[in-house]
């Protein structure tokens, strides 16, 4: 049954040929037969693609070594849940996973898009269908999951084991669910274009799916993130590296699109500004779909590098990216302008985080690609790390952080400051006793460190106060304002929500960065040692056969003040034998917020090579972007998101599921 | 058979897929207008809902609501001819085309990509086959899967290992013949196995743990003619070529008959007397090297290749006594005496049967047991 | 202030932002970019001490020595030159002799280079790539390729 998977890819190919063309010529004739195709033909080809990749889970799940890129990516001896994750744990079945959350994007937009102005759904699933096209090529010539063996190999050569983690088998479905969900906001962009005309619902519709996609591509850096932080034992969260840039700068210029997009919806203004960017967004995700897969830059997660793939790429790129840019020359001039308002105005505050934003972005771009420049023209090998990133990331961020609790509350069109200002009177005062608080009571030692705690609660109490206001807390009865505060919309709580997720990451980022500690000893057993006013004891080494690896593993014990085991934690080294590899399963204790982080090296005369640290509050930098996610979704429900057809409005009423949206 | 039907009714879905809406009646068309008014109409209704709330402040509510109708009245003015009208023949082909494409496409693709031939090979069911159908590599699977389930199964390891060596899997075969030892205890072929397989698994360098495997080796049986063997080649190795030419002579000359080693030995010791007398264009040190570290067949292959070019030379340049020599050893080495004959005659007719260097060719055949048939005189 | 001069005042505050961010940006990409070098290149290259760097090569047969307190020293060789280096802390998994590596630090005032991290890659048949490259450029790559 494998070549029907083979043979379903094949015809998925065919049907996005036809998507590309037939609904597009319809679209310009205004054929309303040629544009119904669209959506019969979108979701025949989602099903096929599904079908295609069911077959290939099925081949790993089964472990059918008659399939080259099963062979390669698994052995009949894992765990059933890693057979399964393996599909895309490699190139290969990474890219099908691509394509098919794409053509499942499509179909949402062909079922959820069917009170759409006719010629505008045809016309954005043909783009769809063209980036589907580009991919589906991409799979077949240069990696196609279902090239075969024959004779078949007995057994397969595993799953490389630091991909053998379930944060890392969630991580790239949530990633890739965000970076393809932004190819939806391109092709309403590229649709607008191509049509030269913006409709007045344009971004009701496009918010949504710029919403879905970012509240995915959050979770999946957060998954990420974490992952690298346990996972590679080396206590950090963040290292710049290229592949995580390449999430992140989607990540930031989508950020940018959903405020921009919120203007365009309530003023009909920054039009061509929010075009250019959900084109720019999903560009980013290519670049960043590049950067992973081409092998370009060196990366501690990069796990495909084959040039021939990385050509084609850079084809499609140009085709997508240069593409659309060169149509946004041609025609953006031709889209009517957007209304004008005041600097201080919430339009205003939303045009300044999109300023700093995109420059953000901007700069994220430079450091990631300028190592590629300099390498192209000089031949140097330089490096971008981390020194760079905080000289010009985070000067940019902290303007931006502190102005955030602003924008909410200011009116549209003409806002005013000062009222603003006063309102926010008791989160500025609430941070400023953070800031004393921590300077002279927790640590003087960092100035830095206080302040950036204050911004931090300056954050949460902003997106607080905003909730209070809207509600009339003090201008109204308690009973009256709590009536208010439930009906106020979901997008009100969304946004204070995914406000206040930030100020935990801030806090999270603050604690961990500012307030860690760590220390590197070696340790015999029964030895005592303190970090922060936490006793740790290496008790011993026990080796442990696992299923598929060797286990070094060290037990540690944290002790309370009279000595007793307050916790127990183990920090092991795993080996394993089919591919010779070491790993390390760092040990991590969470108290509170806060959490304990062990890792051991090798075993030396003078005892095991331990390192310890102590990070205060750092779970909610991933907590944080738990909150932001939930923000998002609650923003999704929103009712104003979800914009009935003239034709059937009436029918259906208010009462339609809440999944329109989606 | 069965892909075939599937593949066919795969096709005829998607094709319908794009057949079924070019085939339908046009439903009526409602125009984009219809879509904006819509859209500001629920914009009022949530300036409503805001000023109610008291969201908003009553004058903000009004402009906007001034800002809104404002849109609804451009609209109206807008309101633009919708298309239409005749299609040329070339545009009405374009459903046509798109009907045909579909199966066309996919399967003039799936034609090149594809192969509708092999079947799904689930490993449960390749392993559930009868072993007799079973190729090598499916018995070693199945070896394999037994001893992952029954690790401490000694007796299983020793079978594998010397079967991983056949196929060339020396890391697989060092690691077997490791656990063997670790379950059974150490006897000489077990570490004299081991030891072969660390050499092989480094490309034929003698390293410090294989060369104790073989030192293990001899201690249960001085008589290992395995580890005889590679430990004179580490000597070679390390360069001490007279030792390892007095063990390998030691071996030529006391190994019985049939022994494979006897033979590797005197293979190795003609090549080191090449070697040592550093004569011609012979085979190089590492050339020897590899020869002696390459499994049976492999070597037997290499070594034909060297006769092979050395018959070549001798072809262009027959008034070479040595070469003669070194040729018929070189095909009684490898076991045929008739070659070894036929060379022997074709040096006599080379040299001339009465000179002192074909009587020297003569006298070093028959010291090799090889005497000159009748068909020559 | 008429519309267009706020226009035009938004847009030059809007470009003065940009500019002061580009100029940020390339400070910052001239003092903290840091080169890779291979030890070899370190005898032409000028690089004070304290410059942050990235040093690449192979760590060199036998020279791995574990002194007190985890802390380890090592030699990094590209087989022409070779580069002592300290590291405290724990070694990659994939940490051999004979195996490519990254570390990135400095030069101390006594001439020894002290690394604040060294990656080995997630692989065992993969060697970093500044490292791969340069070697084939001198010559000296020898991997199966």
């Amino acid at each position: 049954m494998v070549e029907i998977g083979h043979f379903a890819l094949v015809l998925a190919l065919a049907l996005g040929l036809v998507q590309m063309t037939v609904p597009l010529i319809g679209a310009r004739l205004r054929d309303e037969r040629m544009m119904a195709v669209a959506g019969p033909v979108t979701l025949a080809g989602f099903v096929f693609t599904a079908l295609s990749f069911a077959i290939l889970t099925m081949a790993y799940a089964r472990s059918d070594f008659s399939l080259q890129n099963v062979w390669e990516n698994s052995h009949s001896l894992k765990p059933m849940l890693y057979k399964i994750t393996g599909v895309w744990g490699n190139h290969e079945g990474s890219m099908l996973l691509w394509v098919f959350i794409l053509t499942f994007f499509g179909a949402l937009v062909a079922i959820f898009g069917r009170n759409l102005p006719t010629t505008l759904r045809a016309t954005v699933l043909a783009v769809q269908g063209s980036v589907g096209v580009a991919f589906f090529l991409f799979i077949l010539i240069t990696s196609n999951p279902f090239t075969r063996l024959s004779p078949a190999p007995v057994e397969g050569r595993d799953l490389n084991p630091i991909l053998q983690d379930i944060g890392l088998a969630i991580h790239p479905p949530l990633l890739y669910l965000g970076y393809v969900g932004f190819s939806v906001s391109f092709a309403f962009s590229v649709a607008a274009l191509i049509e030269g005309r913006i409709d007045a619902a344009w971004a009701r519709w496009v918010r949504p799916w710029t919403l879905v996609a970012w509240v995915f591509l959050t979770g999946g850096i957060a998954m990420g993130s974490y992952w690298a932080y346990y996972e590679l034992g080396w206590g950090g969260f963040w290292f710049w590296d290229p592949v995580e840039n390449a999430s992140f700068m989607p990540w930031l210029a989508g950020t940018a699109l959903l405020h921009s997009a919120i203007v365009m919806e309530k003023r009909s203004a920054l039009k061509i500004w929010t075009l250019l960017l959900a084109i720019l967004t999903f560009s980013l995700s290519l670049l960043g779909t590049f950067l992973v897969r081409s092998g370009v830059l060196t990366s501690v997660h990069a796990f495909a590098a084959d040039p021939s793939r990385g050509v084609f790429i850079l084809c499609i790129l140009m085709l997508f990216i240069g593409g659309s840019l060169a149509l946004f020359a041609l025609r953006a001039s031709s889209l009517t302008q957007g209304g004008l308002f005041q600097p201080i105005s919430r339009e205003g505050a939303l045009v300044l985080n999109n300023l700093f934003l995109t420059t953000a972005t901007a700069t994220v771009f430079i450091g990631t690609l300028y190592p590629l420049l300099v390498e192209a023209l000089s031949g140097d090998k330089i490096s971008v790390g981390p020194p760079f990133f905080n000289l010009t990331f985070i000067p940019l961020m902290v303007p931006l952080l502190v102005l955030v609790p602003f924008g909410p509350l200011l009116a549209w069109k003409r806002g005013d400051a000062l009222a603003a200002a006063q309102r926010l009177m008791f989160a500025f005062a609430a941070a400023l006793a953070a800031v004393l608080v921590t300077a002279f009571l927790i640590d003087g030692s960092s100035a830095i460190a206080a302040l950036g705690v204050g911004l931090a609660i300056w954050l949460m109490i902003g997106a607080l106060t905003d909730l209070a206001v809207k509600a009339g807390l003090g201008n109204v009865e308690p009973s009256v304002a709590w009536r208010r505060f439930i009906g106020l919309p979901r997008s009100v709580f969304g946004t204070a929500l995914a406000h206040l997720g930030l100020g935990l990451t801030v806090l999270g980022l603050v604690g961990a960065i500012c307030f860690g500690t760590e220390s590197v000893l070696t340790m015999k057993p029964e030895q005592i040692t303190e970090l922060s006013g936490k006793r740790v004891r290496f008790d011993n080494v026990v080796p442990v056969q696992g299923p598929n690896y060797n286990d070094e593993r060290a037990h540690f014990s944290l002790l309370g003040p009279a000595g007793e085991v307050r916790r127990e934690i183990w920090s092991s080294r795993r080996f394993y034998p089919v591919r010779q590899m070491n790993t390390t399963e760092a040990g991590i204790a969470t108290l509170g917020f806060s959490q304990l982080y062990i890792s051991i090296g090798e075993t030396t005369e003078s005892g095991l090579v331990v390192r310890l640290w102590w990070k205060p509050f750092v779970t909610l930098i991933w907590g944080g972007g738990l909150v932001m996610m939930a923000g998002g979704t609650l923003s999704l429900l929103d009712r104003r998101l979800r914009v009935g057809a003239p034709a059937r409005r009436s029918r259906k009423g208010a009462v339609k599921p809440a999944v329109e949206a989606a | 058979m069965l892909f075939w039907v599937i593949a066919a009714v795969l096709t005829l879905g998607a094709s319908l897929a794009v057949l079924l809406p070019l085939a339908a009646r046009p439903k009526s068309e409602s125009s984009d207008t219809a879509h904006d008014l819509e859209v500001y109409r629920d914009q009022l209704s949530e300036l409503d809902r805001d000023l109610d709330r008291g969201l908003i402040q009553p004058s903000e509510a009004e402009q906007a609501r001034a800002e809104i109708g404002r849109r609804i009245l451009r609209l109206s003015a807008a309101r633009q001819e919708q298309a239409g009208g005749e299609r040329s023949f070339g545009l009405r082909l374009i459903p046509v085309i798109a009907v045909l494409a579909v199966p066309l496409v996919s399967w003039a693709v799936y034609a090149r990509l594809g192969s509708p031939d092999i079947p799904s090979q689930p490993l449960s069911e390749r392993l559930a086959r009868n072993p007799a159908d079973s190729t090598v590599d499916e018995l070693v699977a199945r070896a394999e899967s037994h001893l992952a389930a029954n690790p401490s199964d000694g007796r299983g390891w020793e079978v594998l290992a010397p079967i991983y060596m056949r196929m060339q899997r020396f890391s697989d075969s060092a690691r077997a013949y490791d656990n063997a030892i670790r379950l059974l205890g150490s006897n000489a072929d077990r570490q004299s196995g081991l030891g072969e397989a660390l050499v092989n698994a480094a490309g034929g360098r003698i390293a410090g743990d294989a060369r104790a495997a073989f030192l293990a080796a001899l201690e249960h049986d001085p008589s290992d003619a395995r580890s005889q063997f590679f430990l004179a080649m580490a000597s070679a190795q390390d360069g001490r070529m007279e030792d390892a030419v007095a063990s390998w002579k030691r071996m030529r000359d006391s190994l019985p008959e049939g022994s494979p080693w006897r033979g590797a030995a005197g293979q190795a010791l003609a090549q080191a007397g090449l070697e040592m007398a550093e004569r011609g264009p012979g085979p190089g040190q590492e050339e020897v090297e590899a020869a002696t570290a390459m499994s049976e067949q492999d070597r037997a292959e290499m070594i034909a290749g060297m006769v092979e070019r050395l018959d070549e030379r001798l072809r262009e340049n027959p008034q070479d006594g040595e070469g003669w020599k070194q040729l018929i050893r070189s095909h009684l080495v490898l076991g045929d005496a008739n070659k070894a004959r036929d060379v022997l005659a074709r040096a006599v007719e080379a040299l001339g049967a009465d000179t002192e260097q074909a009587k020297a060719v003569i006298a070093f055949a028959a010291s090799n047991g090889l005497k000159m048939t009748e068909q020559v005189q | 202030m008429t519309r267009k001069q706020k226009r035009l005042a938004v847009i030059f505050g809007g470009l003065a932002f940009l500019g002061a961010a580009t100029g940020l940006t390339f400070v910052a990409l001239g003092q903290k970019a840091s080169y890779f070098y291979m030890p070899g290149d370190l005898v032409s290259a000028d690089v004070q001490p304290g410059q942050r760097i990235r040093l690449g090569g192979i760590v060199e047969k036998g020279s791995i020595l574990r002194g007190q307190d985890a802390t380890v020293t090592f030699a990094v060789t590209d087989t022409a030159e070779t580069v002592k280096v300290t590291y405290k802390g724990i070694l990659p998994d994939l940490f051999r002799e004979e195996q490519g590596v990254i570390t990135e630090g400095s030069f101390g005032p006594d001439g020894g280079f002290v690394a604040d991290s060294v990656l080995a890659k997630h692989d065992e048949n993969y060697m970093p790539r500044e490292v791969a490259d340069s070697l084939k450029e001198k010559g000296l790559w020898q991997h199966n390729e």
